[in-house]
């Protein structure tokens, strides 16, 4: 029995532990006496933990330098919710589409000219990318709603309270870190990485560079419009406001704060700055200007980010094992 | 064709503030290859400086200058410490091109909060320099935009100069072409990136003055001129001084004739178009800076 429970302990073992104690955790929390609020903000760390993962996959993956994911994810919001107000198409379905026309208009105006670009370039493309759709929007507020957004967006299922939304957003939380757990370990994501370290090296070897390029586009922009849908639907709301300054801004800090690069490190770093926000709301006006100093200083004093002070504490913890047991 | 002309005389007059505006970002580019994020902050510090001088000293000719020079010379200061300080460590590390860029970002929201704090949220703007206009072939032109279409093209000239005939200028020029060269030969990079870094400060604040007694000042618009900077200097490639200038008027006429004829709602979806178009035809600019 003994040897039994030692062999399930092992380090691989362990770890399909935690992941299902946090799945059980998530799952049974709403009975476990969770406020509304709680609730809400569990939705927003859903959403915007899969927003984050995917702009890493970019970002920290690839490595290419893309400040637009906030306005891939407008697109499969508005999207979704236009469809949905507009033709009474079900909420389940114009998700999906939402994250279709995201994956399309990306892959078309950002992904294409990508092909021919690098670094720099590709970064402030997106960034005029995401600052021309408020502009597309005031052309188009007859049905998008322009400045003044669109409200009273249909739930996904008609009558669905926060209760009921929560497990939705969970089970496409779950889901889409699945996915990118299998995209990393795929010879797709292999090659990613590869690209990212050596393109030259890579294409000798037989990557295709702008295949796989366009196919990290397409992989991440559908993701994060759906993740849009999701925001909308669960939301009731969308307006202008989230291609602003401070959403493009959390979503940095959450990858740089949770480590670039790493699988986890955005989900740390997205639960960081949803449920910090929410403390930081004492500082009133002068939040931003923390949020801008904690990039500041993890960029400078902490390149790795959470990621990066976990596995020195992991460290420690051995070294402090490895003491005793002599 | 009077709005036209009209058009075109004022598209001239934003062009040359854009200009003014980007050589900052295409200098510290050109010479030490960090894309400043935190360019449009810079600039409205610049302003704000010289708007808190202004306020509390009697307005005159004399004080606007010592408003101007005191905010320029505190700025390239701030870069010079900067460089120093942050970007300078951040260059020596692996990725030190997606981090700088995050870094300046981070930083410039955090100042741009700190003004924010600092001066309130209420629209300023700067006095304009000569409040009088005059008609010449029966198109309006105000004195004000004159003058500053006269210092632009000083500093552009001073600018000139000093890249091509002063020693630092030229050994900026130099560590632009090659940094392991010019390493070679006895340049010491670090001074030459800092001393970068505090120039295209000073100008960038210089802009900023130019633009807040054109348009108006608040803590966000910075990021609005940065961005317009990004458009520019991609048009007139990279690092490439007079194609910024060129690019920059160039795309203040299209702005002045696109809200003329289309409304200015139109400006950003057109600049996106023109943006796309410059990149995938010719991403080395007009003029062929850096691709």
């Amino acid at each position: 029995m003994l040897t039994a429970m030692n062999k399930l302990i092992n380090k691989k073992h362990y770890n399909y532990f935690l992941v299902l104690a946090v799945i059980v955790g998530l799952a049974v929390y709403p009975y476990a006496g969770a406020t509304s609020y709680m609730l809400h903000l569990f939705i927003l760390f859903f959403i915007w933990a899969v927003v984050a993962v995917y702009w890493n996959l970019l970002l920290g993956y690839y490595g290419i330098f893309s400040l637009g994911n906030v306005a891939f994810m407008a697109i499969g919001g508005y999207t979704s919710a236009i469809l949905s107000i507009t033709y009474d198409i079900p909420p389940m379905i114009t998700i999906l589409l939402g994250g279709i026309a995201a994956c399309l208009l990306v892959t078309l105006f950002l992904g294409l000219p990508a092909l021919r670009l690098s670094g720099i370039y590709i970064a402030l493309l997106s960034l005029v990318f995401a600052l021309t759709i408020p502009s597309v929007l005031t052309l188009t507020r007859d049905f998008s709603g322009g400045g003044v957004g669109l409200h009273s967006i249909p739930g996904f299922l008609p009558g669905l309270e926060r209760f009921q939304n929560y497990y939705f957003c969970m089970v496409f939380f779950l889901f889409a870190m699945f996915i990118k757990h299998r995209i990393i370990h795929s010879k797709a994501g292999l090659a990613f990485v590869a690209l990212r370290d050596s393109e030259d090296f890579a294409s000798t070897l037989g990557v295709n560079r702008y295949y796989e390029k366009l196919k990290v586009f397409a992989i991440s922009s559908f993701m994060t419009g759906i993740a849009g849908g999701f925001y909308v639907h669960s939301q009731g709301d969308i307006t202008p406001s989230l291609l602003g300054i401070e959403p493009f801004l959390l979503g940095v800090a959450m990858i740089e704060l949770g480590g670039v690069g790493t699988f986890l490190g955005p989900v740390i770093g997205s639960a960081a700055i949803v449920f910090g926000n929410e403390f930081l709301r004492l500082a009133g006006t002068l939040r931003l200007a923390i949020l801008g100093g904690l990039i500041c200083f993890v960029i400078l004093f902490y390149p790795g980010g959470l990621m990066q002070f976990f596995s020195q504490l992991g460290d420690y913890y051995n070294k402090i094992i490895n003491y005793f047991r002599k | 064709m009077e709005s036209f002309v009209n058009a075109i005389v004022s598209g001239l007059i934003s062009g040359s503030l854009y200009a003014v505006m980007a050589l900052g970002l295409t200098i510290i580019y050109g010479i030490s290859r960090v894309f400043n994020f935190g360019h449009g902050v810079v600039a409205l510090i610049g302003a704000y400086i010289a708007w808190a001088i202004l306020q509390n000293l009697v307005f005159s000719t004399a004080t606007y200058i010592v408003g101007i020079v005191v905010s320029m010379v505190f700025l390239s200061g701030f870069g010079y410490l900067l460089y120093l300080l942050t970007i300078g460590p951040l260059l020596r590390k692996p990725g030190w091109e997606i981090s700088t860029v995050l870094f300046m970002l981070g930083l410039g929201i955090m100042l741009e909060n700190i003004i924010l704090q600092i001066f309130g949220p209420r629209i300023k703007s700067l006095p304009i320099f000569v409040s009088d206009h005059f008609r010449l072939f029966g198109v309006r032109v105000n004195w004000h935009d004159l003058v500053i279409l006269v210092l632009v093209i000083l500093i552009v000239i001073a600018l000139n100069y000093f890249f091509k005939a002063t020693k630092t200028g030229q050994a900026m020029r130099a560590v632009s072409q090659s940094v392991e060269g010019a390493n070679v030969v006895g340049i010491n990079i670090n001074w030459i990136f800092g001393l970068t870094f505090g120039l295209a400060f000073a100008v960038t604040g210089f802009s900023g003055v130019m633009l807040g007694t054109k348009y108006y000042l608040d803590p966000h618009i910075g990021w609005d001129w940065m961005v317009i900077g990004f458009v520019i200097v991609c048009f007139g490639g990279l690092g490439s001084v007079s194609g910024a200038i060129l690019a920059a008027l160039i795309l203040g006429i299209i702005e002045a004739l696109s809200i003329v004829y289309f409304g200015s709602v139109w400006v950003w979806p057109i600049w996106f178009v023109i943006f796309v178009i410059i990149l995938l035809v010719r991403p080395q600019g007009i003029l062929g800076g850096r691709s």
